[in-house]
């Protein structure tokens, strides 16, 4: 088969063909040679057995594909008890709580300023003995797992006890005297920083008896203001606190500041002034003990418009839907609008506007109070 | 797993085997190798357990599997087995040089000339044949067949021992009777086969730049071998096998995080460059979030069954991305634009050097496959002079019908031509109408009139977006979420995607064509270079105000899976294209070289 360069012009089609089908199996013939190869090096050099493979062992990484298991044979949801290690504050924390805790370790969301205000203000006026402001959401939000969740529970009630104790129960509220254990108001005190901003605290609030009206007035215009029966003082989350119903916030607000004070601004801005006369303290504590605990389920409020407000406080009680950010360009006018390209990526894309809502059914929202007007006549 | 293998080559030692170091873990786990594999083919990963592998405390000794290649174990392994003594009398003076020489010319060709030589003077010095297994001496000048034993014959006749094949490059010693494979002579082939491949392609038909690197399969080292052997219970990925498959545990509200890890781990690419491990970091420890994705693919292919708790992986992402600003942040399409670009941030040690060629002027991996081009051609009307402009994109945003926008019809006068098999006129809106609305030339009106440099005064214009590169891995985002002044919702419209998808009509140079009037009403079935492929789907179920975000994955070619947190079960084709369809992730289906 001696080769010699040759024209294809001058041939038929069978020559042609035959010729074709002699290239076609020289080159499948060199293929399986290359094969050969192939294995017998594997074989000389030792790696051929990695072909073979444990028949057992890959039984076990079947796939199933059967109803009410996933396609490990596992039943579902049977994770509830998974824990992991926060990164930034080296607690543990339960896997399906870690990212709200997440949210406030690293101080981001929309709490987070709040609460560290909070924070700043309460620890440049506290004694050490009242060192311990507490972060009224936390305590709630089930941050901690199980284990130590309850004896923060405990330690917080040991503390309350005490603290009543030592008190003198003032109802006038023009006193003079207040106990140093004040003062915070959501840091309109002072802007001091403060040296630990994540201790978390245990404390219950503010104790309404030491507080001036003036004090006590804008204390209520932001804060929740609920007199809690177990610690007799007063709830310092927002004017939204789940916790606490509008009904409670209008009755503290009706007796706690005086005479003709307005009630909390309310959806329905109503303003009810009775002329009610705190004359009684013996009747106020009674009047001030509620019926009512101070565990009422947050999330049941049927009203869930959707806010792009980002002062709702966020109460987990249930097991939480997964909520939904949104995002989308609202514009119609730039061809279809390319999304957020690797340059712009930081901003997300160029129309888009970026939007955080609550998952959770929310009250309506409650209009800013009328600060100036409800309390001009006092004083 | 480790202590149980030390307790195990303890028992070996006194049982009179050789017991070598025991192997750690940290090894184990970089075993799980990529060693084949195309776009959807179930990569050839050896996997092996780290842990749990209980069988092993019950061996008391292991035996070399399989009836090949005993012999070879057993050998001392001062010399490789695979080697002869016989290559020595061969490696004198300058050996090195005389065979690189036979491999340039004889063996690897790589230009034109060096194959025409190779043909012309490669023939059997007795027979006259080429093409019969054809060896050279390589003592010698002699070309000689081996299927008619003419090479065995001068190799008895001259105590010629070793001859090297013509096609493969192999080496025959003829005491051994066997192909040989010696190291030092294997480094000069591959250096001289490598040299040649380069060579390929500097004809002037082709680009200047060769192909590139030869493919070659992974091999491994003593090292790996050792640890392979003394780890029996080794797994292939099969089509029925789960290893790849994990579930991720919803952190309060992160189902929109765990449906973009389950879409990136199941890129096919991705998952090659991270099983590779091909990223090398720069920044500190514990701060990388590609570090932290190169973990996860680990935790994905360690065949454990329960989710996997992606907390580090959240932590990084808002630390680094603090615009996402708390988990109220939810929407999917802004955490996956969020986390490429920390992503390719986070990729800068990964720069091997060559040019970037996509439009965002980087060369990570990241970058390789999702930047696209997206041109945007600007028509001044009056003068019909075009302003160009390329900017680079990781998804296309495409509206919908049922949008305050209108949707239809696509561009004026547009008729119902039929595109990727689907027509307009047909009930459902399909992702083509959206792509092919993307597309369209639209006139900017009377109030955006821009600056035309050839008219030197503002002029009313049309403007037309168009594909000039396409990404390997392609997102299409559905906008389902309206945030218009007026109302907010979430629009439900049911849009039908194909598996396949042909992006050939949305390409600028198919614009380019038509525009030259070279109309192109058949798809050219044989240019593969704008096929897709769908292999994953992220669904946003419920309304505006609460919902939850599951992933529809494809593994193994055709088996598709849901990911819905921490349950993963199998779904079939039909679920997957009858679901609303978020974030849509098309794969390229032929990767070629650069």
């Amino acid at each position: 088969m001696k080769m010699e360069a040759m024209s294809l012009s001058g041939l038929d089609n069978t020559k042609l063909e035959a010729l074709a089908h002699d290239i076609y199996s020289d080159l499948v013939e060199d293929a399986c040679l290359g094969l050969c190869f192939e294995v017998h090096r594997a074989v000389k050099q030792g790696y051929f057995f990695l072909d073979e493979t444990d028949q057992d062992s890959m039984k076990d990484f079947e796939i199933v594909d059967q109803p009410g298991v996933d396609i490990f044979g596992q039943v579902y949801n049977q994770w509830k008890n998974k824990e992991c290690v926060c990164p930034n504050c080296s607690r543990s924390i339960a896997a399906s709580r870690f990212a709200p805790h997440l949210e406030k370790c690293l101080g981001m969301g929309r709490n987070s300023s709040r609460i560290a205000n909070r924070r700043i203000a309460s620890s440049n006026n506290m004694s050490k003995s009242e060192s311990d402001q507490e972060d009224n959401d936390d305590i709630n939000d089930n941050d901690w797992s199980y284990g130590s969740e309850k004896k923060a529970k405990k330690r917080k009630s040991d503390k309350v006890f005490l603290r009543s104790l030592k008190q003198p129960v003032l109802l006038n509220p023009n006193s003079p005297r207040r106990s140093k254990s004040l003062k915070h108001k959501n840091g309109e005190l002072n802007n001091n920083v403060n040296t630990d901003p994540y201790k978390y605290n245990y404390n219950s609030g503010i104790s309404y008896e030491t507080l001036g009206p003036e004090e006590l007035r804008s204390l209520l215009t932001t804060q929740c203001g609920v007199i809690s029966e177990h610690t007799k003082k007063m709830c310092t989350r927002s004017l939204r606190c789940p916790q606490h119903t509008d009904e409670q916030r209008r009755t503290v607000r009706v007796f706690l500041p005086g005479p003709s004070a307005s009630t909390l601004p309310d959806v329905d801005a109503v303003v009810e002034s009775d002329g009610y006369d705190v004359s009684d303290g013996q009747a106020l504590m009674n009047r001030l003990q509620w019926d009512g605990s101070s565990d009422i389920s947050p999330s049941d409020s049927a009203s869930s418009k959707a806010s792009t407000n980002n002062s709702d406080s966020k109460k987990p009680k249930k097991k939480k839907k997964p909520s939904l950010g949104l995002s989308s360009s609202g514009t119609g006018g730039t061809g279809g609008g390319t999304g957020g390209g690797p340059g712009t990526a930081g901003s997300g894309s160029s129309s888009q506007g970026v939007l955080s809502l609550p998952s959770r059914k929310k009250k309506p929202k409650l209009p800013a109070p009328p600060t100036p007007s409800i309390y001009d006549d006092m004083n | 797993g480790v202590p149980r293998l030390v307790e195990w080559h303890k028992q070996r030692a006194t049982s009179g085997f050789a017991a070598p170091s025991s192997p750690n873990q940290s090894e184990c786990s970089h075993l799980q190798k990529l060693h084949r594999g195309s776009s959807f083919s179930s990569p050839v990963v050896e996997h092996v357990s780290s842990s749990s592998s209980s069988s092993l405390k019950t061996k008391t000794s292991i035996e070399p599997k399989g009836k090949h290649g005993t012999g070879a174990l057993d050998v001392a392994s001062a010399m490789s087995p695979a080697a002869c003594s016989h290559v020595n009398g061969f490696k004198v003076d300058n050996w090195k040089q005389n065979l690189r020489v036979i491999y340039r010319c004889f063996v690897w060709s790589g230009s034109a000339e060096t194959r025409k030589r190779k043909a012309k003077s490669c023939v059997c010095h007795v027979c006259g044949a080429h093409l019969s297994r054809l060896h050279s001496c390589l003592y010698c000048v002699f070309f000689g067949c081996f299927a008619k034993k003419h090479i065995h014959e001068h190799a008895k006749s001259k105590r010629h021992n070793l001859a090297i094949d013509l096609l493969y490059g192999g080496i025959y010693c003829f005491v051994c009777q066997d192909y040989i494979y010696d190291k030092d002579m294997e480094q000069i082939a591959k250096e001289e086969q490598r040299k040649a491949w380069k060579l390929q392609g500097t004809s002037h038909l082709f680009a200047p730049a060769g192909i590139g690197e030869r493919y070659s399969t992974w091999e491994p080292t003593k090292r790996e071998l050792e640890l392979l052997q003394h780890n029996p219970k080794r797994r292939r990925i099969t089509t029925n096998c789960t290893i790849g498959l994990r579930g991720l545990i919803n952190l309060g509200n992160t189902c929109f995080m765990n449906c973009i890890v389950q879409a990136l781990t199941h890129t096919p690419l991705l998952r090659d460059f991270f099983l590779s491990d091909r990223h090398k970091c720069e920044m500190k420890p514990n701060s990388c979030l590609v570090c932290e994705m190169s973990q996860l693919f680990q935790e994905f292919y360690s065949g454990h069954r329960s989710p996997h708790i992606p907390f580090r992986l959240l932590h990084l992402v808002w630390t680094h991305a603090r615009h996402l600003a708390g988990y109220e942040q939810q929407d999917a399409h802004e955490f996956l634009i969020a986390a490429l670009d920390v992503l390719h941030r986070h990729c800068k040690g990964d720069d091997n050097g060559k040019k970037a060629n996509n439009p965002n002027h980087c060369n990570c991996i990241i970058d390789q496959i999702f930047t696209g081009g997206l041109q945007s051609d600007v028509t001044c009307q009056v003068c019909h002079g075009v302003s160009t402009t390329i900017d680079p994109f990781w998804d296309i945003s495409l509206d919908l019908p049922g949008s305050s926008t209108p949707f239809w019809p696509l561009s004026p006068g547009s008729d119902g031509s039929v595109v990727n098999g689907e027509s307009q006129m047909s009930g459902a809106t399909t992702l083509t109408d959206c792509l092919r609305r993307f597309t369209r030339p639209e006139h900017l009106g009377s109030s955006a009139k821009i600056k035309c440099s050839g008219c030197h005064s503002y002029q009313e214009s049309t403007k037309q977006l168009t594909m000039k590169k396409l990404p390997i891995v392609a997102c299409f985002h559905l906008k389902r979420f309206e945030h218009s002044a007026k109302l907010r919702r979430k629009i439900t419209t049911y849009v039908s995607f194909p598996l396949e998808l042909d992006m050939t009509p949305f390409m600028a140079s198919s614009k380019e064509s038509r525009m030259n009037g070279q109309y192109q009403q058949s798809m050219d079935t044989l240019n593969n270079d704008n096929k897709y492929s769908l292999f994953a789907v992220v669904n946003h179920q419920g309304t505006l105000e609460s919902g939850h975000y599951t992933t529809f994955i494809r593994q193994h070619k055709d088996q598709w899976f849901k990911c819905d947190d921490a349950i993963i079960t199998k779904a079939s084709i039909k679920d997957v294209l009858d679901s609303e369809g978020y974030l849509l992730f098309y794969h390229k289906q032929f990767l070629e070289y650069e």
